[in-house]
């Protein structure tokens, strides 16, 4: 039973975590309509960022969160806006040139990653890395609850920002229905610029959170970005409350995966989850949710 | 040549020219690739080829060896020149960690640069593929670092163990399957642990380890609760050792490589796994990245070693103390005195082949190698199902108030070992 | 009427009789160089599997990113059959392509449910869950040690000549297909699936033609690394990034939809990355040698921006903006 309880709350704590990365990517798919194969790289291009305000500046990593988080930001919306968007207007014969774009930005991203700061690993030691909590017979890692918190309070001003603001609602209408945004006088544009921004910001929080908890290397994207996959197509594609799900669900199959069935296995466990939903529930959980 | 074709391609109809591009792409291969290659036949230097992880997942290692291989040319070559012998010099070739990169970094070595024979080797599964290369191509390789135990095995290779001269492979470092032999005894003195836990990351050196570790086990009487594998870059470990905590295992028995092996300590601590002891079986554990990044939980972690600067081998504290003032930091474990060894052994042999280095001479005089090298004695012999293998012994090291201390044998220990170890006191702050 | 103006021409026409030709003498003019020899079968190499995906993507609108696990596949037919029976990898040549084809109709069954950025993503997560498959079955796979062969020559002419004559049989097995009524039904289900549908074609059936091709040869391709390389473990022939990725990315330099731009585009990835590799032959500093992905990553960027079609898909629009004084040169 104690098994049992660690376990699902290792797995609910870590589940909030790949939330946010979640979310950052179901945002994008909803507006742009691609998958971002970079997403991984921008979270890795994040933890660098904190890493650096840390290493150099002594900056805590929670505190060089409010720092990354909009420098990132801003390098998603340059990304979108040169590299991006002018895809749209230029006819080809595939609809994908835009996941290739970004396979190729993800490709330089990690290659100057590589060659300014070379292969070494990286780890931000502060005071509060080794505290433990017990709660019970159940351990608590004093980041990671940090993390869960931190990440669950940055859902909420996103959702905030999507149900409350008008930004929001054009964010919304736009991944509803292109052409009726436009319509209705929205640049689309913008939003698609903005989005990406925001998704990339998003992402950028989640690699401050998961600094402090993990270490950090040129290829720790792909990682990420598959696990992104897995929780939007989870969700449902452009679902916010759908990524929540998503990411929650997937932490805890994974943990539970890896404790009853076999750690070798325990990324293959999302992926199953993945194509038997993608195949067999298409839409995800956002049959459910609806928002 | 050129305009030819141009000519030609040019007469035919629009549609026609995409092709121009592909041809004028090959010729321009051909002149480019023709121009290099002519510029390459210089005499000088004995040139050795070294595969080492220089990028990639393994570069901490890789850089290392590669720092050690350095500090040692320096020595040689001023050696050499004193006695008016050739230089040598080391072309290092990157393998980045993967076997398909290594076996093409071989085969450049050896087509491109024309080395006399191999170094280095670091991971188990790139120094295989690259050994199948040297194999090949009838080159001498002298591997360092890479442990599994088929690299020095000729039946893994379609030979027998009788055609030892068909047999280009050579072995500084003892393989995997003996890296807890001196861990043995610990560990039948004075731990004598009941049951034991297995964790390894799923590589060729992780599973071989293991299987390695159980007969050891099944040796000493202790018995194995479990064995479990996962793959490098793991975030969240805490189902593993879970499985670990609820059978109460006397020791952990763990392959792992630098920054895995810090999050299995770390996370360790904070859900609370207490056995008896945790032991590493090298690679990560005797790492200075190991100690910075477990902090706390790296404390009174053992590991079996190869090697350490405390041994009562002659230059062995020489190297280490030179490779600090050289590149500073915490100094080399036990692979970066593989490396510097092996240097000096390719040196040793090249100096026996009397200014002939053709593979027969080199591996003739690698065959009557019998030589003192800060790692210890090296012999290459036969045993079991494995030939030219360097056979020695190996020690246990223990993290001790922040350093690696030297703790079994006794007879040669640096440090009393730490035990019994009351994990909630060590693992406080 | 782009069917008459095709149906015209010779099968094989003068130009690429020129490349054929070419293609025969070339290693022979590298015989002091096994290296680039080698170089050059990974250029065949790379045009079989670009070709491959090609059918699929470029004329079928199927973009798979997950063309490793048809690789893997055949790579694994050819080792498995020397890893448990002894039996020599060279039959896996013959056997890696059907083995291909096989699993790739298993998967195809699931994942060609799919549309657009759905089936990029089915096809990513089965070559994935395929890798890690591999990885762990080690009584089936040998896991993560990978299976080693010792190759049959040391001599690289003969894998040249068995390499090109697989790139020639996937770059013109492509062209017959495009030639027949196939290749146009292909067409029609890349442009609008639904209205080919429509228009009575069954497009379930050409979809899996298609696959069959693709998949073949990338299963060929797949068993030929096997017996060139002589070691493959699951990392290595179900990559993502190195295969499945770089696959499209040499389709995408040279021309998706076009039947030589896979051609074009291996030459060109393997031209770069080695230039780079080997820091312009040792002429430039050592450090210009760890830019070769950074340099491939940039191309790439280049290509989709400026180049959507390819090399040689938009062949006339380099021609219009750097060959225009070539071509008043040539011409006049």
């Amino acid at each position: 039973m104690d098994m049992f309880l660690q376990t699902l709350v290792s797995g609910l704590l870590i589940g909030g975590l790949y939330a946010i990365i979640g979310i950052g990517m179901t945002l994008i798919m909803g507006v742009l309509g691609i998958i971002n194969l970079a997403h991984g790289q921008i979270l890795m291009v994040a933890m660098y960022i904190t890493w650096i305000l840390w290493q150099s500046f002594g900056i805590d990593p929670y505190l060089g969160m409010f720092i990354t988080v909009p420098i990132v930001f801003y390098f998603g919306q340059f990304l979108a806006k040169y590299l991006l968007h002018p895809l749209i207007e230029k006819d080809s014969i595939l609809p994908e040139n835009q996941v290739l774009m970004t396979v190729g930005i993800g490709m330089v991203l990690v290659e100057l990653a590589r060659s300014i700061f070379s292969s070494d690993y990286r780890s931000v030691q502060t005071g509060y890395t080794d505290v433990v909590w017990h709660l019970g017979k159940i351990s608590l890692s004093m980041p990671i609850v940090i993390d869960f918190f931190l990440a669950m309070l940055l859902t909420l001003g996103l959702f905030w920002l999507l149900m409350r603001t008008d930004l929001g609602r054009a964010i919304r209408a736009t991944a509803q229905d292109k052409e009726a945004a436009t319509l209705m006088g929205i640049s689309a544009k913008k939003i698609t610029i903005l989005t990406f921004g925001l998704g990339s910001a998003l992402t950028a929080a989640a690699g401050s959170l998961f600094l402090p908890i993990y270490y950090l290397y040129p290829d720790v994207g792909p990682l990420f970005t598959l696990k992104a996959f897995v929780i939007t197509i989870l969700g449902g594609l452009g679902s916010t409350v759908g990524a929540i799900a998503g990411g929650l669900v997937l932490g805890i199959a994974e943990t539970f995966g890896a404790t009853y069935f076999s750690m070798g296995y325990r990324d293959a466990v999302g992926l199953v989850i993945f194509l038997v939903v993608l195949i067999f529930f298409p839409g995800g959980l956002k049959r459910f949710t609806k928002v | 040549m050129l305009s030819l074709f141009i000519h030609i391609t040019n007469k035919k109809g629009k549609n026609m020219k995409p092709i121009k591009i592909l041809l004028i792409a090959i010729l321009t291969g051909v002149l480019v690739f023709g121009i290099s290659s002519c510029s390459k036949k210089t005499e000088g230097p004995v040139k050795v080829g070294v595969v080492l992880p220089l990028t990639g997942s393994k570069a901490n290692f890789g850089e290392m060896e590669k720092n050690s291989y350095e500090l040692a040319l320096k020595k040689i070559n001023a050696d050499r020149k004193a006695k008016g012998q050739n230089p040598i010099e080391f072309v290092y070739e990157d393998d980045t960690g993967k076997p398909d990169v290594g076996r093409a970094a071989a085969e450049k070595l050896i087509n491109v640069n024309k080395v006399k024979m191999l170094a280095g080797g670091y991971s188990s599964s790139v120094t295989f593929a690259a050994a199948a290369v040297a194999q090949q191509y009838r080159v001498p390789f002298l591997v360092n670092t890479g442990s599994v135990d088929k690299i020095t095995q000729p039946e893994d290779f379609n030979l027998t163990t009788n055609d030892g001269d068909k047999f280009y492979i050579y072995r500084l470092n003892p393989p995997v399957s003996e890296y807890a032999s001196g861990l043995e005894g610990l560990l039948a003195t004075k731990v004598k642990p009941k049951s034991v836990f297995i964790i390894h990351e799923n590589t060729a050196f992780g599973t071989k380890g293991a299987k390695a570790f159980q007969k050891s086990a099944d040796k000493l009487g202790i018995k194995v609760l479990g064995v479990e594998s996962y793959s490098g870059g793991t975030v969240d470990f805490k189902p593993l050792l879970s499985n670990a905590k609820k059978v109460k295992p006397d020791m952990m028995y763990m392959i792992s490589y630098v920054m895995d092996a810090a999050m299995l300590m770390k996370q360790s601590r904070e859900i609370g796994l207490m056995p008896k002891l945790f032991v590493g079986a090298g690679a990560g554990y005797t790492m200075p990245a190991f100690k910075e990044n477990a902090g706390v939980a790296s404390r009174n972690v053992v590991s079996a070693t190869l090697w350490h600067q405390s041994l009562p081998i002659e230059g062995a504290k020489d190297y280490f103390d030179n490779y600090i003032k050289t590149y500073g930091g915490d100094g080399p474990d036990y692979h970066g005195a593989e490396a510097y060894s092996a240097a000096m052994v390719v040196d040793n042999v090249l100096a026996r082949c009397k200014d002939n280095y053709d593979a027969e001479t080199i591996k003739k005089a690698l065959d009557a190698t019998d030589m003192m090298t800060p790692f210890g004695p090296v012999k290459f012999t036969a045993y079991g199902k494995k030939i030219h293998q360097n056979r020695m012994q190996t020690y246990v090291v223990q993290w001790i108030d922040g350093a690696l201390k030297l703790v079994w044998p006794e007879d040669l220990a640096n440090a009393k070992f730490v035990f019994p170890i009351d994990w909630k006191k060590v693992w406080a702050d | 009427m782009a069917d008459k103006q095709i149906k015209k021409e010779k099968f094989i026409n003068k130009t690429e009789w020129i490349i054929i030709l070419s293609a025969i003498v070339l290693p022979f003019l590298f015989s002091f160089s096994p290296y680039v020899q080698g170089l050059l079968i990974f250029v065949m190499i790379w045009v079989v599997l670009g070709s491959s995906w090609n059918l699929l993507a470029g004329f079928t609108g199927l973009v798979s990113f997950g063309h490793a696990a048809y690789f893997g596949i055949g790579a694994y037919a050819a080792g498995l059959l020397f890893l448990h029976f002894k039996i020599s990898p060279w039959w896996g040549l013959l056997l890696g392509g059907p083995v291909a084809v096989i699993v790739g109709y298993l998967l195809g069954i699931m994942v060609f449910r799919l549309r657009g950025p759905y089936f990029a993503l089915g096809t990513l997560a089965s070559a994935e869950i395929l890798r890690i498959i591999f990885g762990e079955e080690e009584w089936l796979t040998n896991g993560h040690n990978g299976i080693l062969y010792i190759t049959t020559w040391v001599t690289k002419y003969p894998y040249y000549f068995i390499a090109l004559a697989l790139a020639l049989g996937a770059v013109f097995s492509v062209k017959a297909v495009m030639r027949a009524k196939a290749g146009f039904y292909f067409l029609s289900i890349r442009e609008d699936e639904d209205a080919a549908q429509a228009l009575g074609i069954d497009t379930q059936r050409y979809k899996n033609i298609a696959t069959v091709i693709s998949t073949f040869w990338a299963g060929t391709a797949g068993a030929f690394y096997m017996i060139y390389m002589g070691f493959i473990d699951p990392e290595v022939v179900f990559s993502l990034h190195n295969i499945s990725i770089i696959t499209i990315l040499v389709g995408i330099i040279g021309g998706v939809g076009t039947i030589w731009g896979p051609a074009v585009g291996a030459v060109i990835m393997v031209l770069v990355q080695e230039i780079f590799r080997s820091a312009l032959f040792g002429l430039a500093p050592a450090w210009v040698s760890r830019l070769h992905a950074l340099a491939f990553g940039l191309l790439v960027i280049f290509v989709i921006l400026y180049l959507a079609g390819g090399v040689v898909g938009d062949w006339d629009l380099i021609r219009k903006k750097f060959g225009l004084t070539k071509k008043a040169e040539t011409a006049e």
